[in-house]
């Protein structure tokens, strides 16, 4: 088992690159096909994506299949507008930011303390009761969330934001991801700080917690991304329109028997992947070190 | 980055956390909506904000109208009548049920069953200031929403399966207009011509596997249903008091009932090979499910030649941008019969609510015309009175031929609704997922087909 | 990423535990205690009561208003009777399988040709790409493939239209529907994959390459006999959690297909929204819910029994 510090080091490198086999005319042939997958695999990847876009910049009358090329008739913005108009979009924005931030929060708070208790902490019945922890990511949200619906009406919180977020905050697998994260720092750190007379939760707060940032920061983004984009639960949960997040509101744009412009719903689709992008993009570094030194061990 | 820092950000991180959570508690609560929780009444309707932005008029002049009673309209949002009624119920399941739903054809017969509140003491009571609302709408609307003797909604919106054609397209293939009582079979040979000169992107025939529109117009032209459709007996305290000098008071009941299926009928199979042709010789889409929502911006340019649908679509096609002259309607075509599918919806008042008086006072108010005025000031429906369907609400729009909208009843009077029993959900689901394979494989592959929607259905109705 | 995310219970229980250093600190169990609280109090509350509640009202006729009348096993031998939901199960269980290998192979076979040599910040731009339809919400991916794929005006048929291939009927056939459905799918959810997987690649020690060169080995012979075993345990990791989030799809068909056409894309989940939220049948939907409880658990073991045998450990 190595170390965390080892593997952010061996992943910062980027390594894993194959010698190039000696002769040269097999080379150039091999790397061009290696190019053309990549590059195809690219178009595909984003193909769809740059086709939404360009469309929500389409005036609306010719948004589809006018046969007319994409680049015809010139940028219009009108259906971002037309956006705003139709559904309140900054509230949208509001109660996404919200719920996904402060589910975040929650998840890497649970998850740092039960990660580490499962990784650090030995006691009776720790092996089954994470096997049970783990065990319910293995249900299915349809299962659980009308009784979960009818515990929140008991709790008063029907159709809040509330509703969305407390049943969101335990995570077996933040816990899990901690709990590896936590297993992957040495075990010596635990013990000098004993001799220094540090209390177990001093050895938690000032030797443990500062080195598991990067563990927190991929419970954070992977939450933040998976409850931006969380379609079923809001479905169920919330009523009221002031309580819609993103995704619902998204639905709201294409309208009461699809008469909503394809093109209002694209631009739609544009604004809403925007700040989970930008998460994203930051957070990217962290996902791919992190991840890949948590599980790859 | 440095352990200070990161502590420092990990803090920072905690405290505007709890700062968050502290200053949006009301958001976080819902507290901060205006009319939660109040003494109101809560009326919901299916769409979102700007639908329910759009009644601000209707709810002030009720208001003034009736100044003890505080409205507060609650826009449920669904892809369907299917997902808005399952919203519903869960508010319900919530505590949280509304007092006055705004309900469809689709469910009218559930919601008779279950949920809501029969209207017939109120219709009764006050007969002198309703009558003028019934004179005003065609007994086939208000039979729609009649469940075992009793009347459950006053409709307010309804929509005919009538056929929009490009008028472009007709011309093209030097067609005309086709006349009232066009056939099936002049509709085929229109749509052969359209496919000659329409170009290699056209389809002459766009249709929708839905329950409003799809394969049900095609049964009803044909006399025949894929459900077996008798009415109930009772309801005549109601025709006898309101439409007692309707010229179709005889053909009046006490509402339908859809209690059998009928796929096996021959004349079920009929009209699916007439579908099944078309889409055989390419004249006709194969119906996609779900779908339809880029339909309005391809007809709007002019890539689709004919498609059964309603007055709702005149505002749609006047957004995306289609001059008036570019389109026109007509009646569906005749077979054995010229009999039309509608759909239509109304305020129903839930069984549940506590303030039944004032809900029906609401329902009361908005089927005045002023009231009916304020909430459909544009041809996104069509108005369920006669006198409102005028040249003034489609003026500049089109269709040239808007009076199709509501002759469509007076011409048609056996016109009925959209099949759908208590059970509609699992009959509808039972339908749409058959039509596919029927229209789209041989012609020997109708019966099987039938066979296997016929035991569909049947299970679909012994649910519940 | 939906629900990828939320899996791989799994690899915990080939950990072997950290021997040192813990459970000796003096007041360890009372922080343990403290710790675990928030998580294991949550869970409970909010995942074992509603799973404890799902089975009990399996054996009930409930439509969420009314009171709750016990039917004993009806709900669940009515499963095992009924065409549709027999289907549901079938479609998934073949959805599972094409989606995840297809997943899998795109992803190592992707994983491995960018460790090619290529300027670093191309190389980052390969990367990105890969994981960019992540950060999109299944339900608008959802909502863009429908337009792109529709038969008639759709891209997909106007760009394969170009070089003469007739249109394709993809969504209105039921081969097209659930083809579809596993590219859409795997469109979106092979990033995750190809992010573990890379993270597996970079841990081989290039030593292991040079090794082998020097005894002659090249591409295709140094992928089966180093890549692939040394990736085993990551590619186990990477293949439960593909599929146990397969098994639950629900956003792709539920918005693209309506299950359609027939019952050629209906997915078990689909079943159990359908038979809740439509048909008001909340015992029943419970009771499927809980066979396909049962069957991620069933395959999820098989996995682990079988990976005995085809992974590596050094």
């Amino acid at each position: 088992m190595t170390t965390l510090t080892e593997n952010e080091s061996t992943a910062a490198r980027g390594r894993g690159t194959t010698p190039a086999p000696s002769r040269k005319g097999r080379v150039s042939g091999r790397t061009a096909g290696r190019a053309a997958i990549l590059v195809v695999a690219t178009f595909v990847t984003l193909g769809p994506v740059v086709w939404t876009v360009l469309t929500s910049m389409r005036p609306p009358t010719e948004s589809l299949g006018a046969g007319g090329s994409i680049f015809s008739g010139g940028l219009d913005f009108s259906s971002y507008t037309d956006v705003f108009q139709q559904v309140n979009m900054w509230l949208l924005i509001w109660n996404s930011a919200l719920v996904t931030g402060i589910i975040a929060a929650g998840q890497m708070f649970t998850a740092a303390l039960a990660g580490y208790v499962f990784a650090r902490i030995d006691f009776k019945g720790r092996g089954l009761l994470f096997s049970l922890v783990l065990a319910t990511m293995m249900v299915p949200v349809q299962v659980t969330i009308v009784p979960v619906f009818m515990l929140i009406r008991g709790m008063g919180l029907s159709d809040t934001l509330l509703a969305l977020i407390l049943p969101a905050i335990p995570t077996a697998f933040g816990t899990f991801l901690m709990r590896q994260f936590f297993m992957g720092l040495p075990g010596e750190l635990a013990e000098a700080a004993a001799i220094d007379g540090a209390s177990p939760f001093r050895t938690f707060r000032s030797v443990y917690l500062p080195l598991a940032w990067p563990g927190l920061a991929i419970v954070g983004i992977l939450a933040f991304n998976f409850h931006w984009n969380e379609f079923f639960r809001p479905l169920i949960m919330t009523i009221s329109e002031e309580n819609f997040t993103m995704p619902l509101g998204l639905v709201s744009l294409q309208g009461n028997m699809g008469t909503g412009s394809v093109a209002t719903v694209l631009a739609g689709v544009v604004l809403s992947m925007i700040p989970a992008l930008v998460v994203f993009l930051f957070g990217q570094r962290y996902l791919r070190e992190g991840l890949t030194a948590g599980i790859n061990k | 980055m440095s352990d200070v820092s990161r502590r420092l950000a990990l803090s920072l991180l905690g405290v505007g956390a709890v700062g968050a959570v502290g200053a949006s508690w009301p958001r976080l609560t819902g507290a901060d909506i205006p009319g939660r929780g109040s003494e109101s009444l809560n009326v919901a309707i299916l769409g979102n904000a700007q639908d329910a932005a759009s009644r601000v008029n209707l709810v002030k002049a009720f208001s003034a109208a009736n100044p003890n009673i505080k409205v507060r309209i609650q826009a449920i949002q669904g892809a369907d009548w299917g997902d808005f009624f399952a919203k519903i119920l869960t508010m319900v399941a919530a505590g949280t049920s509304p007092d006055v739903v705004l309900v469809a054809t689709e469910g009218a017969q559930l919601f008779a069953e279950r949920l809501a509140e029969p209207l017939d003491a109120f219709v009764q009571r006050d007969q002198q200031e309703i009558q003028d609302y019934f004179d005003d709408v065609h007994p086939s609307l208000i039979e729609a929403f009649m469940y075992q003797g009793s009347l459950f909604q006053l409709p307010m919106d309804f929509n005919s399966a009538n056929m929009y054609m490009n008028t472009g397209a007709f011309e093209k293939a030097g067609l005309a207009r086709p006349g009232d009582h066009w056939t099936h079979d002049d509709f085929y040979n229109s749509l052969t011509a359209m496919k000659k000169t329409g170009g290699k992107q056209f389809v002459p025939y766009y249709w929708t596997n839905r329950l409003f529109g799809g394969v049900v117009p095609w049964l009803y032209v044909n006399d025949t249903s894929f459900l077996k459709e008798t009415r109930s007996t009772g309801g005549s305290w109601f025709w006898d008091k309101f439409y007692a000098n309707d010229p179709t008071r005889g053909m009046r009941s006490g509402g339908y009932q859809w209690l059998e299926p009928n796929a096996e009928d021959p004349r079920v199979a009929e009209s699916f090979e007439f579908l099944r042709t078309l889409v055989a010789e390419g004249l006709g889409t194969s119906p996609a499910q779900g779908g339809g929502n880029e339909l309005v911006a391809q007809f709007a340019s002019g890539l689709i030649g004919t498609t059964p649908a309603g007055g709702y679509w005149v505002e749609g096609l006047h957004e995306a941008g289609m001059a008036e002259d570019a389109f026109d309607v007509q009646f569906f075509p005749k077979w054995r019969t010229q009999r039309h599918q509608f759909g239509a919806a109304g305020y129903a008042i839930m069984k549940t609510s506590t303030r039944k008086d004032e809900a029906w006072e609401w329902i009361k108010f908005c089927a005045t015309k002023e009231a009916m005025e304020l909430a459909m000031p544009l041809p996104t429906t069509t108005p369920t009175r006669r006198s409102m369907v005028n040249e003034a609400l489609y003026a500049g729009k089109g269709p040239a031929h808007w009076k199709v909208f509501y002759d469509t009843l007076d011409e048609f009077p056996s016109s009925g609704p959209i099949p759908a029993p208590p059970q509609q959900a699992a009959v509808e689901s039972a339908l749409i997922k058959n039509v596919l394979g029927a229209v789209t494989g041989s012609a020997a592959n109708i019966k099987p087909a039938m066979s296997t929607l016929q035991r569909d259905l049947e299970l679909a109705l012994r649910r519940n | 990423m939906s629900t990828t995310v939320k899996s791989s219970p799994a690899i915990a229980l080939q950990q072997v535990p950290n021997a040192k250093g813990r459970g000796k600190e003096k007041g360890g169990r009372r922080l343990a205690a403290l710790f675990l609280a928030p998580t294991i109090i949550g869970i409970t509350i909010f995942t074992l009561v509603p799973i404890v509640a799902s089975l009990t009202l399996a054996f009930f006729r409930w439509d969420i208003i009314s009171t709750p009348e016990f039917v004993g096993v009806d709900n669940f031998v009515s499963i095992g009777a009924d065409p549709t939901i027999r289907r549901a199960f079938l479609n998934t269980i073949g959805f599972v399988a094409v989606a995840v290998s297809l997943q899998l192979t795109v992803s190592i076979g992707l994983a491995v040709l960018i460790q090619s040599k290529m300027p670093s910040w191309l190389r980052t731009f390969f990367r990105s790409a890969f994981f960019f339809p992540l950060v999109l919400s299944a339900a608008s991916v959802s909502i863009i493939m429908s337009y792109l794929f529709n038969q008639n005006f759709g891209l997909v048929n106007q760009i394969i239209g170009l070089v003469g291939i007739p249109a394709v009927p993809w969504l209105t056939s039921q081969a097209g529907a659930m083809v579809v459905i596993i590219l859409v799918y795997v469109w979106q959810n092979f990033g995750f994959t190809f992010l573990l997987i890379i993270g597996g690649l970079s841990s081989i020690p290039v030593e292991m390459y040079e090794a082998s060169s020097i005894d002659g080995a090249t591409g295709w012979k140094q992928f089966k006999n180093i890549t692939l075993p040394l990736l085993s345990p990551t590619l186990l990791v990477a293949s439960v959690m593909a599929i146990i989030s397969a098994l639950q799809i629900f956003d792709q068909p539920y918005v693209i297909t309506r299950g359609g056409p027939g019952d050629s894309t209906r997915t078990a989940v689909m079943v159990i929204y359908e038979t809740a939220f439509k048909q008001l049948d909340f015992g029943r939907a419970f009771a499927i819910g809980i066979v396909l409880t049962l069957l991620i658990m069933l395959v999820t073991a098989v996995q682990f029994r079988l990976s005995r045998r085809f992974v590596h450990y050094n």
